[in-house]
């Protein structure tokens, strides 16, 4: 009724009063370019980290055994093999778990950091992700058999032999006071030989990995495993495939109920990630709107002022035939429109300012279409919410005292 | 067209009670000029308010037109007062931030009238009072007297069976009284029903009947030959 009329009076009538218009939406420009900002920058850094976790692996599956009886079977080579077996969703499956120990050569002696696993391991592991240069990583038949194989690193032959072209040489590996002979079938690109020169190397470890049937058999505390690290083809694969692989465990090793076995993946890690960060966004998106709610005492107070002021123009309208209804819109479109305006210009603000701000934590800030039309739906809520009781004080006014007001 | 028999208007203040009309009866026939002559508090005022439905009444009946209007809703009394009744009051009680036309506009506005209509009438109406080349100009940018001008148009330009002016030449000095005075018998010449309260004799000199009042009660009703004053120059 009459909205292009009110709607051009309630715009006369802001910006008659501009200052005054200003100060009172300040209240809702600054809770609305604070709700932006902050569920820009919330969301930017919720997406930041989602991408980084997806990069860590959002098909990858950590597989525990709680192996508080020291047992050190309660997860076996077996068990890796038959869940590869039955379940045809998992790609990868292999321990990635390292030991310390030293790698010699006839005339040299290193540290070394020590992977061992399936010939899986080469795709699961980050430790062992270094580009192949020369050989071949030690495969199936080798895990089968427990060959004596390794691959080693550049770093490792330089060590060693003074080169790098030395497959075929044989190392000798000692973990725990067990030493193994090993052959060296492949050679993985050096960690450190963009640092060559920089400072000294030579007390730095190399990294060397080998089957872990291998090491099981020549060390029995390396026969069983306590963790697996499995890959699937896609994430949604993740739940069905880690539950199915707990199941299977229970059942082979006679555990259902045990809860021995634990599937987590970075998924679950992300949701607490995103958990802690909600909360965070919630308790700022309460602050900023206690700042909306003092900005709409501030609309409703002006409002009443305002309905004050007008009250023989009320009387006068009144006279020449509005009705009650007629000013109650008129003045519920104005709190509208002057919360609607500040609700824009705090939108515009909350874009320039959440970009500053994700510009300085170098993240990219998430404004969606959604939030933006929350921040317009909400600040029309709160010109409605707050300006309903000055309305209808208005709309009320008695015509005979409303044209006698003084 | 305006009958009202035996209204009654008491004003309660906290335990004392004011008659501000004792059981009046009165009609107004199509085409009089009456003016409300009285001193203040005799209920003059409280009487015009009654009639153009500003205000209600305690007891009594009111027909306008032939229609029982004593007990309507506040919606109905609105929509009356748009279509039957135009109001002059004696401040003009303009609205500033609109200019002449908007302001004449205004009562079209509230009686739906489609927009492209508006325009045309509201020129109609301000030709009629010699402002047709004030459209645009602000209502602090004109005189007092082309204000109240532009109050009647405003009145006027709904087409009321009748138009109510309260004390229109208050706050107007003689010159430009006289040339309300003669608009008013213009439209009146055109057929307008007019009431008019005032307080000063000379005002009720200009209209065809004068009712006196007093305490409430009407006191003395009579029909004089009006002081003419020659038609509109528009200027």
């Amino acid at each position: 009724m009459f909205f292009k009329e009110n709607l051009k009076m309630a715009l006369d009538s802001i910006f008659a009063n501009k200052m005054r218009s200003f100060l009172t939406m300040l209240g809702i420009i600054i809770g609305i370019a604070s709700v932006i900002a902050i569920l820009a920058v919330g969301n930017g850094a919720a997406s930041e980290i989602t991408g980084t976790f997806s990069d860590l692996g959002a098909t990858t599956i950590s597989l525990s055994a709680d192996d508080s009886e020291q047992s050190g079977d309660a997860l076996s080579n077996e068990d890796l093999n038959v869940l590869k077996e039955s379940i045809d969703e998992i790609r990868y499956i292999s321990p990635d778990e390292q030991t310390q120990g030293t790698v010699s050569s006839d005339d040299e002696s290193r540290q070394a950091i020590i992977s061992y696993g399936t010939p899986d391991l080469q795709y699961v592991s980050q430790a062992m992700s270094s580009t192949l240069i020369e050989g071949r990583y030690f495969n199936q038949n080798d895990f089968d058999e427990s060959a004596d194989v390794v691959v080693i690193d550049e770093d490792t032959a330089e060590a060693l032999f003074g080169r790098t072209d030395v497959v075929g040489e044989n190392v000798k590996v000692t973990i725990a006071q067990t030493s193994l002979n090993l052959r060296v079938v492949g050679i993985l690109e050096g960690r450190f030989g963009d640092m060559q020169g920089a400072f000294d190397t030579s007390e730095l470890p190399v990294f060397l990995a080998l089957p872990n049937s291998t090491l099981g058999n020549e060390i029995p505390q390396f026969s069983g495993m306590s963790s697996a690290t499995v890959e699937v083809e896609e994430t949604d694969q993740i739940e069905p495939v880690s539950d199915q692989m707990v199941r299977l465990l229970e059942l082979r090793n006679n555990a259902v109920g045990d809860n021995i076995y634990t599937a987590t993946n970075f998924l679950q890690a992300l949701d607490q990630v995103n958990n802690v960060l909600g909360l965070f966004i919630n308790f700022i998106a309460a602050v900023a709107g206690i700042a909306l709610l003092v900005g709409g005492i501030g609309v409703m107070n002006i409002m009443l002022v305002s309905v004050t002021e007008r009250t023989r123009e009320i009387g006068t309208r009144k006279a020449l035939g509005a009705t009650t209804n007629t000013i109650l819109a008129q003045f519920l479109m104005e709190s509208v429109i002057l919360s609607l305006i500040g609700g824009v210009i705090g939108l515009t603000l909350g874009i320039l300012l959440s970009n500053i701000i994700a510009g300085a934590l170098d993240i990219v800030p998430d404004i969606t279409l959604g939030s933006v039309v929350l921040v317009l739906l909400f600040s029309t809520a709160v010109g409605v919410f707050f300006g309903i009781y000055p309305a209808r004080k208005a709309a009320r006014l008695d015509p005979i005292e409303a044209l006698r007001y003084e | 067209m305006i009958e009202i028999t035996d209204i009654e208007k008491i004003y309660r203040m906290g335990g004392e009670t004011l008659t501000a009309l004792n059981k009046v009866s009165l009609s107004i026939q199509e085409g009089e000029f009456t003016s409300i002559m009285g001193p203040s508090g005799s209920g003059k005022s409280t009487l015009m308010n009654i009639l153009g439905l500003l205000d209600r009444f305690d007891s009594g009946q009111y027909f306008l037109n032939g229609t029982d209007v004593s007990s309507i809703s506040d919606t109905e009394r609105a929509h009356i007062r748009n279509k039957e009744i135009g109001f002059v009051f004696q401040s003009f009680n303009l609205m500033a931030r609109m200019n002449v036309l908007e302001n004449v506009m205004l009562p079209l506005v509230y009686g739906k009238v489609p927009r492209k209509e508006r325009k045309e009438r509201a020129v109609e109406a301000l030709e009629k009072v010699g402002l047709g080349d004030r459209l645009n100009h602000l209502t602090n940018e004109i005189s007092g007297g082309q204000k109240q001008r532009v109050a009647i148009a405003r009145a006027i330009v709904n087409r009321p069976s009748v138009l109510m002016a309260d004390e229109p030449t208050g706050n107007l000095d003689s010159k430009t009284t006289e040339d309300i005075m003669r608009i008013f018998q213009d439209l009146n010449d055109e057929g307008t029903t007019i009431v008019m309260v005032t307080h000063e004799p000379e005002m009720a000199e200009y209209t065809k009947r004068t009712i006196h009042f007093r305490d409430g009660a009407l006191q003395k009703d009579e029909y004089l030959v009006p002081k003419r004053l020659s038609k509109t120059e528009v200027r």
